[in-house]
């Protein structure tokens, strides 16, 4: 039994941290606001929730780990609202999401799309 | 230029790596924070101070004349801020947007719970770890978080007019008048009286000061988020 909750517990250690450092590879690499916005906001709440759910397995069903199941509820719900707030205020005020530089061979479809809309 | 951030990068490294082997375990006992006043602290402070909690004693009493000024520093802040040229006043300034329907349901959903953590972590900061700082931190994020929903004249109505330079102030006020009072029971500016059968008055100029702490903190957040928006 112990056994069995350690592995769940590393398997979802070593899950947390790849969304984690996933997250931050994106905030790092990625070209705009809003793709970083989306690398940071779903990759820090699934990778914290699980990081999380893996210490609440390792707390022996104690009060503390409904703290920390609390918790998981509350990253699950805030951090993607705070993504969703983020890219939402930086595209009703006007920023430009980034696009790949058009290559030569769908430039011209590219550009009737551009001029097609409103 | 890379060769140059990664050269970086590891020296840095290694020399946190390095100070990370000179710590002392979690639990030790020679370690350098108990060397000093700690462990008088830690002794003799709830016979000393009167106060169930040592966080309180330290903050409060020991450290008292640090905490006193560290809230003048907090409002001199706000006040600085607030002396700073305005294109205009925060009531005439446009909404900005229309509310995200996902920001507005998560902010009703959960400003029940931050007030009610905070208030849980003002009144516990007498007997465990908490406190009036924690607890303005949270009135202030709160405050914040309704300002987003209600849109900036309705976040200015959630304290009403009059009495925020009051708010505002309350913490270096309270302060002052605790402190009056201290030097009046005690003969010692900030003084708390010792006496077993003054345990009461004790245990509320502590209590005065923690809940002007919290507000005084929330609101001044509060309005610095909403004086910078404008």
């Amino acid at each position: 039994m112990t056994l069995a909750l350690d592995l769940a517990s590393l398997l979802l250690l070593a899950v947390g941290l790849a969304f984690v450092a996933g997250g931050t590879l994106g905030l790092v690499r990625l070209p705009d606001l809003f793709s970083r916005a989306h690398a940071t906001g779903k990759c820090d709440s699934v990778g914290a929730s699980a990081i999380l759910v893996a210490l609440a397995l390792q707390g022996g069903f104690s009060f503390g780990d409904l703290k920390l199941l609390l918790l998981v509820a509350l990253v699950l719900v805030t951090a993607p609202t705070a993504a969703h707030a983020l890219a939402r205020s930086a595209y009703r005020t006007g920023l430009e999401p980034w696009r790949r530089a058009p290559a030569a061979g769908w430039r011209r479809g590219a550009e009737r799309r551009d001029a097609g809309a409103p | 230029m890379k060769g140059w951030a990664l050269a970086l990068v590891v020296v840095v490294a290694a020399t946190l790596a390095i100070g990370v082997q000179g710590l002392p375990t979690h639990d030790a006992p020679e370690a350098p924070i108990h060397d000093h006043v700690g462990a008088r602290y830690v002794e003799r402070g709830v016979e000393e101070t009167g106060m169930r909690n040592l966080v309180g004693a330290v903050l409060l009493n020991y450290r008292g004349f640090d905490t006193m000024v560290e809230v003048v520093v907090i409002f001199t802040a706000l006040a600085a801020v607030l002396a700073l040229p305005r294109a205009g006043s925060v009531a005439d300034a446009p909404e900005a947007l229309p509310v995200s329907p996902v920001v507005l349901f998560v902010v009703r959903l959960l400003a029940p719970f931050i007030a009610l953590f905070a208030i849980a972590l003002l009144f516990r900061g007498h007997v465990s770890p908490g406190g009036g700082f924690q607890a303005g931190a949270l009135f202030g994020a709160l405050f914040v978080a309704l300002g987003l929903v209600l849109g900036r004249r309705g976040a200015a109505r959630l304290v009403p007019e009059r009495a925020r330079p009051w708010l505002q102030a309350a913490a270096p006020l309270t302060f002052a008048a605790v402190a009056a009072l201290g030097w009046a029971l005690t003969g010692s500016f900030l003084g708390f009286p010792q006496a077993p059968e003054l345990h009461a008055v004790r245990e509320a100029m502590a209590l005065a000061l923690e809940v002007a702490i919290a507000v005084g903190g929330g609101v001044i957040l509060g309005s610095l988020f909403q004086t910078m928006e404008a």
